[in-house]
C-alpha cells in the first residue's frame, strides 16, 4: 500500500506536501465501490424505510395542507393586515437560501479550481435542488388566486396583458425558475458519467435500462469527456452569476418596497452572504451523519468539513457585520421610521426572535474559531443546525417584524402562526427529505468520476 | 343507434308526439328491444362520448330562475337607472329626511336629503344600515298564531277576522281590559288614529315607551353661531338624537379657523366623541355633573360664589368651572349650555335657566314648538311602572305591543316578562320575532320604514313624508294599518289617511296654498316647513316662561348656596360598591334593535375602537383600585341584580364611574345578534338587567367583583394597555405630531403655515418620469377639525361599496375589510388624555408605492390620477398591501361572500350596489374614490354635452359625512371646492415626505384653548409625569 494510506489526519497542512482530499487508501476501485454500495444494496436498509415512512407521511400532509389552503383560501394562515407576508414568504426565502450551496460549490469552487469540492457538489447540488422546489412552493400557493399564478409569466394571450417588469416579484420568477433549471442541468449533466458506472455494473434489467437511459450512452470515450468538460465550464460559467443573482433578486423584493426594515441598498450582500452561510450549514447538517451512516468517511474527510466550517464562519461574520451595518445606516440616516424598525427588531415584542437570531447566526459561529469545533462532527452538527435555526428567524425577523409595524401605528399588528403555518413549515422539510431518501437510494451520492480525478494516481504515489 | 324508424327518432320530437312508437319509447327511458342489432363498437363510443358530455355539461347547469319583463313598464322607470325617492326615518325622537336610492325598484343606498333641516344631506351610521334592516333575512315573515299545537302561520285575512271580532267586543265594554304599548313617536295619522282609538275605546289604557327618549319635546340649539359651548355629559356630536344636525352647525364654527372659531367644554363621566372634540375636557362622575348647573347658575349670578367654590373643589375641577363661567359670562347671548337629552327630565329647567341668564334663550335655544301629541289620549296615557302593575294585576286582557321590545329593553324593576304573562291576549307588530314576540299569541311583522307610509311631524313644526319604495319584501304591515284595523278604519288606504292628516294640517293656510300641489311638492320633496305662525310653545315651557324665570331661580340659587352637600366634591376615594354606573347608547345597535345589523356591529366604536361586544369601561384609576384587569370579565352588581361583562380600561374615563353599552346580549335578535333559537350566542351583554326606572342613565351603589377570567375583545386598534412596550410608545409619540397634525387656534393665527413646517425632509425628486395627468384630477380633503369621528363614514362606505362584514373571529386576526376606517389616537396625559381621529382612505398617490410592485398590474394608474384596481386580474399576491405606507388595502383572505350561497340569505344580494363588483376570495381590494359615481356623473355629463359640475360627484363618505368634513373634487378645477381646500393653510399630505404624492389631504385640526385654563392645566399636566402618546 502506498503512504497514502499512512495518512488518516489530512488536517494538518504540511507545505511539503498538499493535503491528500481521499483518505484510508482508497484507490480508483474502491471509491466506485463505496460510492455504488448504497444505490446497489439488494436490500434497502430498515432504516431507510423507517426514514422514509415518515418524512413521506408529512410530505403528503403537505400535500393536503396544500390542497386545504385552495380550497379554503389564505387565512388559514396567520397573515394579516399588516403582516401580508409572514410563514409563506419566511419559508421561501429560507429555502431558496439553502439552496445557494449546491451551485456555490459546483460553480464557484470549479472556477477557483478547488478540487476538494468533488466529494460533496453532488451531495450539496441534490440539496439545492430539494431545497428550491420547496421554496418554489411557497410563493406558488402563497397567492390569493392560485389558479390563476401562471398571470405571472409573461406569455402571448387574447387579453394582451402582460406582467409588470417593474415588479421585483416578477424577476423572482425568473430569477428562480433559471435557477432551478440551471441547477438542474448542471447536477444532471455531472451526474452522467457516474449514471453510466451504475449503468455498467447494473445486475438487473430494470436498473439497466433505467441508468442506461439517463446515462445518455456514456462510453467514456475521450470525444465525449472532451465535450462534457466543455459543457461542465460553461454551465459552471453560467450558474457562477446566477448564485449572486438569485438571492440578490429575491432580497429586491424587500429593498425595492418603501417598508422601513426592507428598504435597504444593503440588501442584495446581505441575502447572498446569508444564503452561503445557510446553505453550508445545511449541507454540513445533512453530510455529518450521512457520511458516517454511509461510511463514506475516507470521500468526505473532516478536512472537507473544516473548509466548509470556514465559509460559514467568515459567511456568518458577514451576516453579522450586515446586522451591525443595518443598525448603523437606519441611525446615520436620521430617517426616524428606519431607526424605529431598527430598535423595534431589538426592543419589540419580537425582541426575543431577533435576539436568538443573533445568537445562532452570529455568535455561535464564532465557535468555528477553534478547530476542535470545526473538525469534531457532533459538535459542528451542533452549530450547523443553530446556523440554520437562526437562518429561518433572520427571515422571519425581516419579513414579519418590519410589517407589524410599519408607518401608521393605528395599523400595528402582531402576527401569530396558524397550526397550519406551523404545519407547513414542518411539511415542506418532510418533502425535502423525501426527495433526499430517494436521490440518496437510487443515485450515486458522491461525483465518483470528479473524486477519481483529484486522486492521486498510483503510479503518482 | 339503430331504430326501427330512424329518421323520425331523429327529428323534431312534436312530428313524433303522436306515434304509438314514440309514446312507448318515451315511456322505457331505456329502450332495451331495439338497441342490439347493428349496433357498431364505433357508435357505441360516440353515445358513450356524448352521453359523457351531456351529463357533465348537465350537472354544470345553474339554477334556472324566472325572469321576466314587466308586462307593462312603469312610468318612468329605465332599468337599470338609480332614481331617489324622499323619505324620512324616526329614531330616537327624532326624524331624519332620508334620500333613497333604488335600481330597479330595490332600495340600495340611503343618503340625507339635503332640504331637510335634520338631515342637511348628511345621515349618520343607524340610517345607512337601513338598507341591510330592510334585507335582514332573519326578519318575521309570516303571521305566527300561538296555538295549543304550537305556531301557526296565518294569513292577514286570518288575522284580520280574529282582530274584528276580538276587538268588536271590547267596542262594547269601551275597550276595558284593552291597552296598546308603542314607542313614542311623531307620526301624524298614527296620532289621529290614537285619537279615534280613544273614542272608540274610551277606557282603553295607551303606553308610550321607548328605552332612550325621556322627553320628547328636547330644546332646539344652534351651534352654528356659538361662541362657547358647554355640554353636561351631553354627546351633541354622538349619541344625542340630533347629532347629524348639531355636528354640521358645529363644524360650520370651526370651518374657517379664524373668528368664528368656537370653544367647547365638556364635562362628561364617559369618554365621547364630543369630549373628543372638546377643547377642554373634565371627567367627573354624571352624579356630579348632574349638580354642575345649578353649581354655573349660581356663578354666573354671583361672583362671590365662585370663591366659595375654590374652597370645595379641586384645583382643576375649580378652574375648568372657572374658566367656563368667565367665557359664558363675556359670551352672553352667543353661548348655550347643554345637558344630555336623558337628564332634560331632572335638569331642563336648570338649563333654561342658565341659558336664560345668559340670554341665549330665543336666541340660539329655542323651545317654541309644533305639539305632536294627541290631547284626546292625553287621559288614557298612563307611563309603563303604572301600566306593568296594570298587566300584573290582571286588568289588561289584551295588549298591542306596536313595535316596541319591552321584554327586553324595559327598566329591570318592572319584570316585563312576568307581566307579560298575566295578559291573555297580546298582538306583537315586529320587524323581527324578538323577545317580546315570544311572549305574544299573535305576531304580525312590520312593514320595514321603506316599505310604509307614515307622516312624521317635528316640535319645530318640520313635516316629513315617510313613502314606501317598494311593496313590504314579507307582506308586514305598518303601525297605522293595524291601528287602522282595529278602530275600523281598515277601508282607508295609509295614503289616503296621510293625505287627509296632511289637509289638515294646513287647513288654516287653505286659501293661500293649492293643498293638492303642496301635497304633491312635499311628497317630491320629503319635507314641508310649517310657517312659524304655526308653531306654538310647547305647553310645559310656556308656562315655565310665563311664570318668570329669573323669580323661580333667584329662590333656587339662594337654596342652593344654603345646602353645602349639594356642591360636587371631589372623588378621591374610589370605594367599591359605591361607585357610580353610567349607561348609554351604543354607538352601534343603538337600544339594541340594531343587532342584526353586520354592518353596524362591525362598525368600530369611536372611542373603544371595539365591535361585536360592550364592555364596562373603568378608568385606570378605579380599574387600579378595584384589581381589575383590562379584557378580564367583571361582576357588576347593582340594586341587587348582577351582570357579568368584560372590563375595558379607557384613560379619561371618570375616576369612580363605570360606562356600559346597552343595546348588546339579544336572545332573539335574529342569526347575527343572537338567537336562542337557531343557537347563536349573543353579541355582548345584556346590561338592561342593571337598568332600573330610578336610574336610567345613571346611579350609584354599583360593586364591581373582578372574576379572572378573560374574555378577547374584538378590537381595530391595538389597545394602549396591550403590548405595551416602550420602543412601540416612542414609535407613536414621534409619529402623532406629523401624522395628525394640529394647532391651537392662537399658534395657528401666528403661524398659519405651521402644518407645513411640521416634517422635515430634503426637496422630493422622482427617480422616474411620474404620470402624465390629462383632464381631471380628482382629489378629495378631510378637516380634522370638522371631523368628529362618528363612523357614519366607515358604514356609508360599506353600503355602497359591497364591502364584506367578516365577523368578530377575523377582527381579532385584524383582517377588517372596511375601506375607510378611522384612526384614533390617544394624546397628551395619559390620565386624561386627548383623543384625535382622522379618517384614512385610500390616499390615491400619485406615485403609488402599491402599483410598482404588482406582478401582474392589477393596480394601475388611471389618467385622471386614481389608482385603480383590478379585480379581475389580480391575483393575491399582496405585495401592494405590504408597501401600501397608509395600510389601506384589503385582502380577502377568505370568500366572504358565501353566506349569499345559502337560499335564506338570496334576500341579502337586493343590498348590493350593482354598480360595484362584488369581490371574490384571494383578490386584494381598497377606496376607489366611490369611481362608479365619479363614472356615472360623467357619463351623464356626457350626454348632457356639457362639463362635470364642482360638486356633482361625491364620494359615499362625503355626502354621509354630518359635519361635511369631507371635501371631493376635481383639481384641476382651480375653483373647485377641493383646490379651495387643498389651497387652504393647514392643509398637508400624510406621509408626503416618502414622496407618494397623495392625492388626498388633511386640514390641520385647529383647537381653540382657553389660554388661562391651558396654562393651568399645563401645570397641571406636569405633575401627572408629563406627556405621553397613546394609541
Amino acid at each position: 500500500m502506498s503512504t497514502a494510506t499512512e495518512i488518516i489526519d489530512n488536517l494538518t497542512d504540511d507545505p511539503r506536501r498538499r493535503a491528500p482530499l481521499v483518505i484510508g487508501g482508497e484507490d480508483f476501485a474502491s471509491v466506485t465501490e463505496t460510492v455504488c454500495r448504497v444505490p446497489e444494496a439488494k436490500k434497502t436498509p430498515l432504516l431507510w424505510y423507517a426514514a422514509f415512512a415518515l418524512s413521506g407521511s408529512i410530505a403528503l400532509y403537505f400535500v393536503a395542507l396544500i390542497g386545504y389552503l385552495v380550497f379554503t383560501g389564505i387565512g388559514v394562515w396567520g397573515n394579516n393586515s399588516p403582516v401580508f407576508w409572514a410563514f409563506d414568504i419566511t419559508n421561501f426565502v429560507f429555502w431558496i437560501g439553502i439552496g445557494h450551496a449546491g451551485t456555490l460549490i459546483s460553480a464557484i469552487l470549479f472556477l477557483f479550481r478547488q478540487k476538494w469540492r468533488t466529494s460533496i457538489n453532488r451531495f450539496s447540488e441534490a440539496m439545492t435542488i430539494f431545497a428550491v422546489i420547496c421554496a418554489l412552493i411557497f410563493p406558488g400557493i402563497h397567492v390569493g388566486r392560485i389558479w390563476l399564478a401562471y398571470w405571472l409569466s409573461p406569455y402571448p394571450n387574447q387579453m394582451s396583458v402582460w406582467p409588470n417588469f417593474r415588479s421585483p416579484l416578477l424577476w423572482d420568477v425568473f430569477a428562480v425558475s433559471t435557477y432551478f433549471t440551471v441547477s438542474l442541468m448542471f447536477w444532471y449533466l455531472g451526474m452522467i458519467p457516474d449514471l453510466a458506472t451504475l449503468r455498467d455494473r447494473a445486475t438487473t434489467k430494470l436498473r439497466y435500462f433505467l441508468y442506461g437511459t439517463f446515462a445518455l450512452g456514456w462510453r467514456g470515450s475521450a470525444r465525449q469527456w472532451h465535450v462534457y468538460e466543455r459543457a461542465y465550464l460553461l454551465l459552471a460559467g453560467l450558474s457562477t452569476p446566477l448564485v449572486v443573482s438569485v438571492h440578490s433578486v429575491v432580497s429586491t423584493d424587500f429593498a425595492v418596497a418603501q417598508l422601513p426594515g426592507w428598504h435597504s441598498t444593503i440588501l442584495p450582500p446581505y441575502f447572498v452572504a446569508g444564503a452561503i452561510f445557510s446553505g453550508f450549514a445545511m449541507v454540513v447538517t445533512l453530510l455529518v451523519p450521512a457520511r458516517k451512516i454511509f461510511g463514506l468517511e475516507n470521500l468526505v474527510t473532516v478536512r472537507h468539513l473544516d473548509n466548509m466550517n470556514k465559509i460559514i464562519l467568515a459567511t456568518g461574520s458577514m451576516v453579522g457585520y450586515a446586522y451591525f451595518i443595518e443598525f448603523f445606516m437606519a441611525w446615520y440616516s436620521g430617517n426616524p421610521y428606519e431607526w424605529f424598525a431598527a430598535m423595534n427588531r431589538a426592543a419589540g415584542p419580537y425582541a426575543p426572535l431577533y435576539w436568538l437570531m443573533v445568537f445562532c447566526n452570529v455568535l455561535v459561529p464564532q465557535l468555528f474559531w477553534f478547530k476542535k469545533w470545526r473538525t469534531t462532527p457532533a459538535l459542528m452538527l451542533i452549530v450547523a443546525v443553530l446556523v440554520n435555526v437562526g437562518m429561518w428567524l433572520e427571515r422571519f425577523v425581516i419579513i414579519v417584524v418590519s410589517l407589524s409595524r410599519d408607518f401608521l401605528p393605528s395599523s400595528w399588528s402582531m402576527y401569530y402562526p396558524t397550526w397550519v403555518d406551523i404545519s407547513m413549515l414542518i411539511g415542506s422539510f418532510g418533502l425535502f427529505f423525501t426527495f433526499f431518501l430517494l436521490f440518496v437510494r437510487f443515485l450515486p451520492m458522491v461525483a465518483m468520476a470528479e473524486v477519481k480525478g483529484v486522486m492521486k494516481k498510483k503510479d503518482e504515489v | 343507434m339503430s331504430h326501427t324508424n330512424p329518421p323520425q327518432y331523429w327529428r323534431s320530437l312534436g312530428e313524433l308526439a303522436d306515434t304509438p312508437e314514440f309514446r312507448a319509447h318515451l315511456e322505457a327511458e331505456f329502450p332495451t328491444k331495439d338497441s342490439p342489432e347493428g349496433f357498431s363498437r364505433r357508435r357505441m363510443l360516440q353515445l358513450m362520448g356524448a352521453s359523457m358530455v351531456l351529463a357533465t355539461a348537465g350537472s354544470c347547469r345553474w339554477k334556472e330562475r324566472e325572469e321576466l319583463p314587466f308586462n307593462k313598464r312603469p312610468e318612468n322607470r329605465t332599468p337599470g337607472k338609480f332614481e331617489r325617492y324622499a323619505t324620512a326615518m324616526e329614531l330616537g325622537g327624532t326624524v331624519l329626511g332620508l334620500l333613497v336610492t333604488c335600481v330597479d325598484g330595490r332600495p340600495i343606498k340611503v343618503e340625507g336629503n339635503p332640504k331637510h333641516p335634520n338631515s342637511l344631506g348628511a345621515t349618520n351610521a343607524y340610517a345607512q344600515a337601513a338598507i341591510l334592516e330592510l334585507y335582514d333575512p332573519d326578519r318575521s315573515r309570516h303571521i305566527i298564531e300561538k296555538t295549543p299545537q304550537g305556531d301557526q302561520v296565518r294569513s292577514w285575512e286570518q288575522f284580520s277576522e280574529f282582530a274584528k271580532k276580538h276587538f268588536e267586543e271590547y267596542r262594547k265594554n269601551g275597550g276595558e281590559g284593552l291597552a296598546i304599548l308603542s314607542e313614542k313617536n311623531h307620526s301624524r295619522t298614527e296620532c289621529e288614529l290614537e285619537g279615534k282609538f280613544a273614542i272608540a275605546f274610551p277606557k282603553a289604557k295607551i303606553c308610550k315607551y321607548h328605552p332612550f327618549v325621556i322627553d320628547e319635546d328636547l330644546p332646539q340649539y344652534d351651534f352654528s353661531n356659538a361662541k362657547i359651548i358647554v355640554c353636561l355629559d351631553a354627546d351633541i356630536l354622538g349619541l344625542h338624537p340630533n347629532s347629524v344636525k348639531y355636528a354640521r352647525q358645529f363644524a360650520k364654527t370651526r370651518a374657517a379657523a379664524g373668528e368664528r372659531s368656537s370653544r367647547l367644554y365638556v364635562i362628561e363621566s364617559n369618554y365621547s366623541i364630543t369630549g373628543a372634540m372638546a377643547d377642554h375636557r373634565l371627567a367627573l362622575p354624571s352624579t356630579e355633573i348632574a349638580k354642575l348647573p345649578r353649581v354655573l347658575c349660581k356663578a354666573i349670578e354671583n361672583d362671590h360664589s365662585l370663591i366659595d367654590l375654590e374652597k370645595r373643589l379641586p384645583i382643576a375641577t375649580f378652574q375648568f368651572i372657572k374658566a367656563i363661567v368667565t367665557d359664558l359670562k363675556s359670551n352672553r347671548r352667543k353661548s348655550i349650555v347643554v345637558v344630555g337629552s336623558e337628564c332634560m327630565e331632572e335638569l331642563g329647567n336648570d338649563i333654561l335657566f342658565l341659558n336664560s341668564a345668559l340670554d341665549n334663550l330665543g336666541r340660539l335655544v329655542q323651545i317654541r314648538g309644533y305639539v305632536a301629541s294627541n290631547p284626546s289620549t292625553a287621559k288614557q296615557e298612563i307611563d309603563l311602572g303604572e301600566f306593568v302593575n296594570l298587566m300584573k294585576r290582571g286588568d289588561i286582557k289584551t295588549l298591542l305591543v306596536q313595535g316596541c321590545n319591552p321584554a327586553y329593553d324595559s327598566p329591570a324593576e318592572l319584570e316585563f316578562t312576568k307581566a307579560f304573562k298575566q295578559v291573555s291576549n297580546i298582538v306583537h307588530l315586529g320587524l323581527y320575532r324578538n323577545e317580546t314576540s315570544a311572549f305574544s299569541h299573535w305576531h304580525v311583522p312590520q312593514s320595514h320604514v321603506f316599505e310604509s307610509w307614515n307622516d312624521l311631524l317635528m316640535s319645530e313644526g318640520c313635516y316629513s313624508v315617510q313613502q314606501p319604495m317598494l311593496e313590504p319584501l314579507y307582506g308586514g304591515k305598518s303601525r297605522i294599518e293595524l291601528l287602522s284595523l282595529i278602530v275600523g278604519d281598515e277601508n282607508h288606504s295609509p295614503l289616503d289617511m296621510l293625505r287627509a292628516s296632511f289637509k289638515k294640517l294646513v287647513s288654516s293656510r287653505q286659501k293661500e296654498i293649492d293643498v293638492e300641489k303642496t301635497w304633491r311638492e312635499t311628497l317630491h320633496e320629503g319635507i314641508h316647513i310649517l310657517p312659524n305662525s304655526d308653531l306654538m310653545a310647547v305647553p310645559g315651557m310656556s308656562d315655565f316662561i310665563s311664570k318668570g324665570l329669573a323669580e323661580e331661580y333667584s329662590e333656587t340659587s339662594t337654596e342652593v348656596s344654603s345646602n353645602d352637600k349639594n356642591a360636587p366634591v371631589p372623588v378621591q376615594s374610589i370605594s367599591n360598591g359605591q361607585l357610580e354606573i353610567t349607561f348609554r347608547p351604543s354607538p352601534a345597535v343603538y337600544d339594541g334593535r340594531f343587532a342584526n345589523l353586520s354592518w353596524l356591529q362591525e362598525m368600530p366604536d369611536p372611542i373603544t375602537r371595539l365591535t361585536w361586544d360592550n364592555v364596562a369601561i373603568f378608568s385606570p384609576a378605579t380599574a387600579e383600585k378595584l384589581g381589575v384587569k383590562h379584557e378580564e370579565i367583571v361582576k357588576l352588581k347593582f340594586k341587587g341584580r348582577e351582570i357579568e361583562i368584560p372590563a375595558y380600561i379607557l384613560p379619561g374615563q371618570a375616576d369612580g364611574s363605570v360606562a356600559v353599552t346597552l343595546g348588546y346580549g339579544r336572545t332573539a335578535a335574529g342569526k347575527v345578534g343572537g338567537s336562542e333559537k337557531d343557537g347563536v350566542a349573543p353579541v355582548g351583554v345584556n346590561t338592561y338587567k342593571l337598568r332600573t326606572s330610578d336610574a336610567m342613565w345613571f346611579g350609584t351603589g354599583l360593586t364591581v367583583e373582578p372574576t379572572g377570567r378573560m374574555h378577547q375583545l374584538a378590537s381595530v386598534a391595538e389597545h394602549f394597555a396591550i403590548n405595551r412596550d416602550r420602543i412601540g410608545e416612542h414609535g407613536r409619540q414621534e409619529r402623532l405630531g406629523e401624522l395628525v397634525r394640529e394647532a391651537t387656534l392662537a399658534e395657528y393665527q401666528k403661524d398659519p403655515d405651521f402644518a407645513k413646517k411640521i416634517d422635515h425632509h430634503p426637496p422630493l425628486e422622482s427617480l422616474w418620469e411620474e404620470h402624465k395627468n390629462e383632464g381631471h384630477r380628482w382629489g378629495l380633503t378631510v378637516d380634522l377639525s370638522k371631523c368628529v369621528g362618528c363612523g357614519a363614514c366607515v358604514v356609508a362606505c360599506m353600503a355602497e361599496n359591497n364591502v364584506p362584514v367578516v365577523g368578530k373571529e377575523r377582527i381579532f386576526k385584524n383582517r377588517e375589510m372596511h375601506w375607510l376606517r378611522i384612526d384614533r389616537y390617544f394624546r397628551g396625559d395619559a390620565q386624561n388624555p386627548q383623543i384625535v381621529f382622522q379618517p384614512v382612505m385610500c390616499q390615491q398617490c400619485e406615485m403609488a408605492p402599491c402599483e410598482g410592485v404588482c406582478p401582474v398590474g392589477a393596480t394601475a394608474h388611471s389618467k385622471e390620477g386614481l389608482n385603480d384596481m383590478v379585480y379581475n386580474r389580480c391575483v393575491g399576491t399582496r405585495y401592494c398591501a405590504n408597501n401600501c405606507p397608509y395600510k389601506v388595502r384589503r385582502f380577502n383572505f377568505f370568500n366572504y361572500h358565501k353566506q349569499y350561497e345559502d337560499p335564506a340569505n338570496e334576500v341579502l344580494k337586493m343590498a348590493s350596489n350593482p354598480e360595484v363588483t362584488v369581490r371574490m376570495r384571494g383578490v386584494m381590494e381598497k377606496c376607489t374614490y366611490c369611481v362608479q359615481r365619479i363614472q356615472a356623473a360623467k357619463i351623464e355629463a356626457k350626454n348632457e354635452k356639457r362639463e362635470i359640475r364642482d360638486g356633482e360627484i361625491r364620494t359615499a363618505c362625503q355626502q354621509v359625512c354630518p359635519a361635511g368634513a369631507i371635501i371631493f373634487g376635481d383639481l384641476s378645477d382651480k375653483n373647485s371646492a377641493v383646490s379651495r381646500s387643498l389651497a387652504d393653510d393647514r392643509s398637508y399630505q400624510m406621509l408626503g415626505e416618502l414622496n407618494t404624492k397623495p392625492r388626498t389631504a388633511y386640514l390641520a385640526r385647529i383647537r381653540n384653548p382657553n389660554p388661562e385654563l391651558e396654562k393651568a392645566e399645563k401645570i397641571e399636566g406636569n405633575h401627572h409625569g408629563g406627556t405621553e402618546g397613546t394609541e
